[in-house]
């Protein structure tokens, strides 16, 4: 399993890349292999508000169909329209071009958002095994 | 993982090869291997898939009284069941029912295979060999039969999919004359050896084997039933035959999305302990020709009288992959949004899409060639009343809402009853 120390975590497996003041977020490679085969994602609409806490999607596998949800509070500007076409590369790249949504935060509540370092997540990852 | 779940011959051959585990009928078995449910489900489609599936059980029932007390305890009525002439069932054909508790709820359903001369084996699903063999004991008061649950005794592999017969054809002796005569639902050999009129079939290294055109996954192929001990070489043998096929080991996650596509029930499922009537599968009773009533008395048949005090169970398919994972808080909604019912089995077959309202799957002949196959949402809903064939229902769960559509039938071009000529 990839775990990249440039990236923070949620313990709901997804991770964010910070970049000023804009978040990119997908799920993990844990998140993606225990999902399995990736057969649909709902998009949210650019333009939305997304508290946090809020779902911001929904991820569906062969086996199951789960939210995304947003750690922070922020305004969809960006979303992978690539997945419409190849919901797969979430399972291939999914800290690359299988990225889900890009959000406008305010970067001032990314230290409020509760999220997890790579090693906190790589522990949270153990116990799940 | 609990330590008292079973596992089968093949546990450790699965654990070798990636398989992801999972509980089903109490053993653990494969879900998927590392090529992952969507192409495993595709696989068997376009190719063919290996399935271990020797969790399932199966029961011998021996003696003069044998078919009696199948006549009363099996919905299928033996001596009318074969073709359309409906004859009756004979050594080296076997049929598709359901045993029925005294509410006319389904106890398991199952294939019952004609041996011979009052020789049976019945296969049910895992777990259920106790449940089903107590059952026809207490029913079998006074008639002269021995029932006995083989279930450990045996292995089971599944090989589905259009190059099924080609794969096995490598495997055992004289294929030429054990593919002659075989339609669907008809089967050759025995796993124990013995002699059986319609012939044996035996691997090449002489292991004998019961070999049946019967399977759940809609596709052409067959069902292996041999010893125990000797299904890891089986196997082996089947999975290094197949490769020349690109044929894959398929776990229980493609097998449940391949069903779906079928239209065939899982037991415990889509069929349960309600009165099994007001379903997609009538051809499991025995109706008299003009469907008035029932061509034998069986157990379980008074409380399958008034249909139309029973809710309806009916299939659909989405207009995408997007699915409800069947529970408690799924309901089916009509037009005015009003509940109408539940949802038994939701699954996404990946091998089919719409295009201009028909349905087309990656192995229909005439599917258009930039068609993109992303797969459908399909199952069963169970409503309070008839809902006709092509009426929109949405299927809520949650906030999300998924529009599906009532229909008979799933995915278009299956092989499952082509002719054995066609595919040798």
């Amino acid at each position: 399993m990839e775990v990249r120390s440039e990236l923070l975590y949620t313990e709901e497996h997804e991770w964010m890349r910070i970049d000023g003041n804009i978040c990119t977020m997908g799920i993990t490679d844990f998140a993606q292999d225990a999902l399995t085969d990736i057969v649909y994602v709902e998009l949210p609409e650019i333009g939305t508000i997304i508290e946090s806490g809020e779902v911001i999607g929904n991820i569906e596998s062969v086996k199951a169909v789960s939210e995304l949800y947003s750690p922070i509070t922020g305004e969809v500007v960006d979303i992978n329209r690539s997945l419409e076409e190849e919901p797969e590369l979430i399972n291939t790249e999914p800290y690359d071009n299988g990225w889900i949504v890009k959000l406008q935060i305010d970067p001032g509540e990314v230290n409020s958002a509760s999220l997890l370092t790579e090693e906190a997540y790589l522990k949270l990852t153990e116990k799940a095994d | 993982m609990t330590d008292n779940m079973k596992r089968t011959p093949l546990y450790d051959w699965h654990l070798s090869h990636g398989a992801k585990m999972g509980d089903f009928g109490g053993y653990e078995m494969p879900l998927w291997y590392t090529a992952g449910p969507k192409d495993e489900h595709l696989s068997v489609v376009s190719n063919s898939g290996i399935f271990d599936t020797s969790h399932m059980a199966a029961v011998s029932v021996k003696g003069a009284g044998a078919f009696d007390l199948l006549q009363h305890c099996f919905t299928k009525d033996l001596s009318a069941c074969i073709g359309p002439a409906r004859k009756q069932l004979v050594a080296g054909r076997c049929v598709y029912g359901v045993f029925l508790n005294e509410t006319g709820g389904v106890i398991d359903d199952a294939l019952v295979y004609m041996n011979g001369a009052d020789a049976y084996t019945i296969i049910v699903n895992a777990g259920m060999g106790q449940q089903v063999s107590d059952h026809l004991k207490h029913h079998a008061d006074g008639k002269n039969v021995d029932i006995l649950d083989l279930t450990d005794q045996l292995g089971k592999i599944d090989v589905q999919g259009p190059v099924a017969a080609k794969i096995v054809s490598t495997l055992i002796q004289d294929p030429e004359t054990v593919f002659e005569k075989m339609p669907y639902f008809s089967f050759k050999g025995d796993f124990f050896g013995d002699p059986v009129e319609a012939g044996e079939v035996r691997l090449t290294d002489g292991t004998p084997i019961l070999l049946s055109r019967t399977g759940y996954t809609g596709e052409f192929g067959f069902e292996i039933f041999l010893k125990a001990e000797q299904t890891v070489a089986l196997w082996e043998k089947l999975i290094e035959a197949g490769k020349a096929f690109e044929v894959l080991p398929c776990g229980l996650a493609s097998r449940d999305s391949l069903r779906a596509g079928a239209v065939l029930p899982l037991s415990h499922q889509d069929i349960g302990n309600w009165p099994f009537i007001n379903n997609p599968w009538p051809f499991a009773l025995p109706y008299n020709e003009d469907s008035s009533g029932f061509t034998k008395p069986f157990f379980g048949a008074a409380s399958l009288a008034d249909p139309d005090k029973h809710e309806v169970t009916q299939a659909f398919v989405g207009f995408d992959p997007r699915k409800v994972i069947p529970g408690e808080d799924v309901v089916v909604l009509d037009d005015a949004l009003t509940p109408i019912g539940t949802v038994l089995t939701c699954a996404t077959d990946m091998a089919i899409a719409r295009h201009e309202g028909r349905i087309f799957s990656i192995a229909s002949e005439d599917r258009p060639t930039d068609l993109k196959f992303r797969g459908l949402c399909c199952g069963f809903v169970k409503t309070s009343s008839r809902l006709a064939t092509g009426q929109i229902v949405m299927l809520q769960a949650g906030k999300r809402q998924l529009k599906v559509e009532i229909v008979e039938d799933v995915r278009p071009a299956r092989t499952a009853r082509r002719a054995m000529a066609k595919m040798i």
